[in-house]
């Protein structure tokens, strides 16, 4: 699939599962989607990641099934919004993190962080996947079914070149 | 004014709005004098007290109050930006001030050169206010809660000490609770009556 046509079929599947509102975070990997959704969408930009996750869970509590989109560095400043307040509260939000340190990315200040981010969700408790170019919309239904429907947080992670990011 | 007493006039002046109640002794105190539905009790996630009440102002329309504190605001003032880029969001953001970090030992917060109003006004808050009386704090409640449509800060510096002995920590499945807050902001909406309209603007 051409790299723009991951964005906007994610973008679309995205709000065909009544995911909103997106909450976003600056990510060169992401910025293609983030086209996509102010486009079509309420996407409001938070200048940093942890804010940004609280402002979801209100979102989440006044009834909406809120996108946090961020970097992964993004998720190192997050860890404990995540653990004291999404985790234990059960707060119902998808968070869409970006891979940075993962191939073709080698740059050495994002290794560690692309190390550490699958294992930061799995082990807080939150269901995690990779989008996959030919399943992104069986896997944003995957995620629907989590937060909208049960309620709980779920995180897709988005591997360096779906949208045509390019070390 | 000290704190519990800044907490019961915010208490007083409410009745259904939605309150975050910062981490430490904020959310104890109040939790101890009126457990109520509006009340979220944010356990952890220190400094994230206004940015949670700015996610349901945003998203509900509705005025919410958050009670933060000096601490939490020293350790995340990035949630002024947060809030402050909203023009029309019915946020009333209370800092309780007392100087120190009271519920892990009482250490000093490093912020006797700062200026919270100024920081709140620099950030984009339409109004900011200074009390450190408490019937001052009580008629400021009484007349900018009920019409507060945009980002309003009020640095409540306390002058006194609470009684030695705080409340009980919370002890509640968090989750039950998060639940029960939910709730209550999803009866407000179902209520005919509400009056406002979710916020569909921007930092413009």
């Amino acid at each position: 699939m051409a790299v723009l046509d991951c964005a906007s079929t994610l973008s679309e599947a995205l709000l065909e599962h009544d995911f909103a509102p997106f909450f976003g975070t600056p990510c060169g990997i992401l910025a293609p989607l983030y086209g996509r959704l102010e486009a079509a969408a309420n996407l409001w930009t938070v200048s940093r990641e942890d804010n940004a996750v609280g402002v979801a869970a209100g979102a989440a509590m006044a009834g909406k099934s809120p996108v946090v989109l961020m970097q992964n560095s993004g998720l190192g400043q997050s860890v404990n919004a995540i653990a004291s307040l999404i985790v234990p509260y059960q707060i119902p939000m998808l968070l869409v993190v970006s891979m940075r340190g993962a191939p073709p990315d080698f740059t050495t200040e994002n290794i560690v962080m692309g190390r550490l981010t699958e294992p930061i969700l799995t082990q807080a408790g939150i269901p995690t996947a990779h989008l996959d170019e030919e399943n992104l919309a069986a896997q944003v239904g995957w995620a629907h079914g989590l937060v909208v429907e049960r309620r709980q947080p779920a995180a897709l992670l988005v591997p360096p070149a779906l949208f045509g990011w390019r070390a | 004014m000290n704190k519990t007493a800044a907490v019961r006039a915010v208490i007083e002046a409410t009745s259904a709005e939605p309150i975050i109640f910062t981490t430490g002794y904020s959310s104890r105190i109040a939790k101890h004098l009126a457990n109520r539905p509006n009340h979220f009790y944010m356990t952890g996630s220190m400094g994230l007290a206004a940015s949670i009440g700015t996610g349901i102002a945003l998203s509900s329309g509705r005025r919410v109050v958050v009670v933060d504190g000096d601490g939490a605001l020293a350790m995340n003032p990035g949630c002024l930006i947060t809030a402050g880029a909203f023009v029309h969001l019915p946020l009333f953001h209370l800092v309780l001030d007392d100087g120190q970090y009271e519920s892990t030992g009482g250490q000093e917060v490093p912020s006797r050169r700062v200026n919270f109003t100024g920081l709140a006004e620099a950030a984009g808050y339409s109004d900011v206010w200074h009390v450190d009386d408490l019937n001052k704090f009580r008629e400021l409640l009484h007349s900018e809660l009920p019409g507060c449509a945009t980002p309003t800060f009020v640095h409540c510096e306390l002058t006194e000490r609470d009684e030695p002995g705080p409340p009980p920590r919370i002890e509640a499945d968090l989750s039950q609770h998060q639940l029960g807050f939910s709730g209550h902001l999803a009866s407000c909406r179902d209520r005919p009556t509400t009056p406002r309209q979710p916020i569909d603007d921007s930092a413009t």
